[in-house]
């Protein structure tokens, strides 16, 4: 079971913190997934940009969507976000 | 001249002289405003070794070349004098709406000299300036200073920089504070004033700051508005959540700082972060000077009543790195700071420096009689040892010292997380190594607003780069930042600008103000300039290179023990030699002549 944790304005978009979620191969899979799920408001959110870890690694210092997911890893995905 | 108006205020506290001196464009060319005006000044009439709390140390209060106009977020200030808590450069940044008042009042900036015998205040409206009896305000907060000074004036659109109680009595970390709780925080600013006997400076101007080609200055704001509005972190992500919305991000990444850098992920953070403070306390969002992006929070209490605040880095330092997962105790203890006129940073800092000296037993409870325990997470140190520092009241007075030496007296310099003696802010570096070179190199000791190589490393501005390479690549950026930071401070703009704009961006607007041509490459030139002289200042004053480029042991000696940057310390040593060689300095870490004379600064060798 892959646990998929949600941040910021996509904890209102999905009205879920977390959630788990079997069978899915890599990061793009999961995103398909979870489109189809949470609609095109989800889909917009995280094509503007967005920071996807896998276990706390960044995907784009991985092999971006590509990112294989295995069962019992922990995703977190945050829509655009900064400060300092 | 547009932009400026040319005139800077010199104020003698010994004497009571006051003074008007005036420059020309080519001043601006050369140094563009902010830390670029202030470093010159250090420079040219202060000997670099004097102690930072005489007479003999200078404060410059300055504007930068676009504060007062309408450019993005052009409402900025910075203090600059030497430091009581690093002993070296402090140049201190805040927002709100000072400076922009401060520039419309007809002054680019007010050089601050000797020392009054008897608490003042300065006041300045418009071309009339008086020094002024401060003893009826003397020991007061800085909510209260500024409601009376307030009151006083007449006109509610006065606007005040003042320090707390912690100024007054010289904590080396005290902030200089305005509209209540923007701080020009680091360094001890607010001590140097302290020591001057200013209370504060009371400003109200009534003039417009005029730019060479209206329309077309208009036009370049709207295109770099419209361009900070539509970027999805500063459009929408810091006005949403505001800075703290970093707690879960950095978190997840495995690089918040947890009881004093011992971990890189605090199990309560979620507790304490921007999400969960906008569900619990938010009230509303508070812009700064014609700012558009509007990340400042406006907190609802019971106990303090509306309040700003906490920010990302307060957030962290009055709770995870003191092992505290309370909100409501850390947004009291924001409060707290602020009208005490603390630098949280610092202030959360040297609490962890306690609570780690008093967990390895080497400071002991005898040493405190019957004040509260460090112990980690213990939430009663906050509201305790908070106010007794500012007042240097039994163990307070060691604490109001800071945290560097706090360790020294006890016996474990290793205990303190700083750089320079300057407590860390909230990134542990062994989760992007970049950043911690930044803390190892910055001028003013350790900080992260000067060079937040947290944008390409873990955020993915300006684009990616892995936290971890190492590579010229990543030195280089960090070089770019730093002197691109120089630029946008010494434009008075804001640092979160950056994750909108670009340097072209800065280059347009800045042109655009004056009528100048100068390239990107040009403008970039004036933040090298200005970092090396602020580096000339530091080496002047003492600085060993070798020894104090460096971090703590614990980052660069002891592997992080746990989660997504588990095993990783930061390869300082690899760094380094590199970072001095693409700076062209030499491998000592000081500036070779050729060098300063490439950057037109042989006349302050």
């Amino acid at each position: 079971m892959v646990r998929v944790k949600f941040f910021a304005t996509l904890r209102d978009i999905t009205g879920k913190r977390e959630m788990e979620i079997k069978n899915v191969k890599n990061v793009a899979e999961l995103l398909q997934r979870l489109y189809e799920m949470f609609g095109d408001e989800f889909r917009k959110e995280i094509e503007r940009r967005n920071m996807i870890l896998v276990n706390g690694k960044n995907i784009l210092d991985m092999d971006g969507y590509e990112t294989e997911i295995k069962e019992e890893d922990e995703i977190s995905i945050f829509p655009p976000a900064g400060g300092g | 001249m547009y932009g400026y108006w040319g005139k800077i205020l010199r104020v003698n506290l010994s004497t009571g002289e006051i003074k008007t001196e005036e420059f020309g464009e080519d001043f601006v060319k050369k140094w563009l405003g902010t830390r670029g005006f202030g470093i010159h000044y250090l420079l040219k009439e202060m000997d670099p070794k004097v102690d930072p709390l005489s007479e003999e140390n200078k404060m410059i209060f300055s504007t930068g070349a676009l504060t007062g106009t309408t450019a993005p977020t052009g409402g900025r200030y910075m203090v600059i004098t030497k430091s009581p808590l690093t002993g070296y450069i402090a140049m201190a940044n805040s927002g709100g709406f000072f400076g922009a008042e401060l520039k419309m009042s007809g002054w680019d900036a007010i050089i601050v000299e000797g020392k009054s015998d008897k608490p003042v205040y300065l006041r300045i409206e418009d071309d009339k300036v008086e020094i002024k009896d401060a003893s009826h305000i003397w020991g007061k907060r800085v909510g209260e200073t500024e409601r009376i000074l307030t009151e006083e004036f007449g006109d509610k659109h006065v606007q005040i920089a003042s320090i707390g109680p912690a100024g007054e009595n010289l904590v080396k970390f005290a902030a200089i504070m305005n509209n209540g709780h923007r701080a020009a925080g680091r360094g001890g600013v607010g001590a140097v004033m302290g020591s001057k006997k200013l209370k504060a400076i009371v400003v109200r101007g009534h003039k417009r700051v005029e730019v060479i080609d209206k329309s077309k200055f208009i036009s370049v704001v709207r295109e770099k508005t419209e361009k900070l509005k539509n970027d999805p972190v500063a459009g929408s992500g810091l006005p949403s959540f505001g800075t703290a919305v970093l707690v879960n991000i950095i978190n997840q990444n495995g690089l918040y700082p947890t009881m004093n850098f011992r971990y890189g992920q605090f199990e309560y953070a979620e507790e304490q972060s921007g999400e969960a403070m906008a569900k619990k306390y938010l009230k509303r969002n508070k812009p700064c000077y014609a700012c558009p992006i509007g990340c400042g929070r406006v907190n609802d209490m019971d106990t303090v009543g509306e309040t700003e605040g906490p920010e990302y880095e307060s957030t962290w330092a009055l709770g995870a790195n003191l092992g505290i997962n309370d909100l409501a105790s850390i947004i009291e203890a924001n409060h707290l700071c602020d009208d005490l006129g603390l630098d949280t940073i610092s202030t959360g800092g040297t609490l962890a420096t306690a609570m780690e000296l008093y967990d390895k037993g080497l400071l002991k409870q005898d040493d405190l009689g019957d004040a509260p325990p460090f112990r980690w997470g213990n939430t009663e140190v906050l509201h305790y040892y908070i106010s007794k520092l500012a007042k240097r009241e039994g163990f307070g007075d060691v604490l109001a010292e800071g945290g560097y030496r706090l360790a020294e007296k006890y016996g474990c310099v290793d205990c303190f997380m700083g750089v320079k003696k300057q407590e860390l802010p909230a990134y542990d570096p062994r989760g992007a190594e970049g950043h911690g070179l930044g803390y190892a190199t910055d001028n003013r000791g350790g900080d992260h607003i000067k060079a937040y190589l947290i944008s390409p490393e873990i955020l993915g501005y300006p684009y990616k780069m892995d936290p971890h390479d190492i590579s010229d690549d990543k030195v280089k950026m960090l070089i770019l930042f730093q002197d691109l930071t120089a630029v946008i401070d010494a434009a008075g703009m804001c640092v979160f600008t950056t994750f909108g704009l670009g340097a072209d961006d800065y280059r347009d607007l800045l042109n655009a103000a004056f009528g100048f041509d100068l390239s990107t490459e040009e403008w970039l030139k004036i933040g090298e300039k200005i970092w090396n002289a602020e580096r000339l200042f530091n080496l002047k004053a003492g600085l060993k290179p070798l020894e104090e480029d460096t971090l703590p042991k614990r980052l660069t000696d002891e592997p992080m023990p746990e989660g997504p940057n588990k095993g990783h310390v930061v390869r300082l040593k690899e760094m380094l030699p590199r970072y001095y060689a693409l700076r062209g300095w030499k491998e000592d870490g000081t500036i070779p002549e050729e060098k300063l004379k490439e950057l037109g600064l042989e006349e302050y060798i």
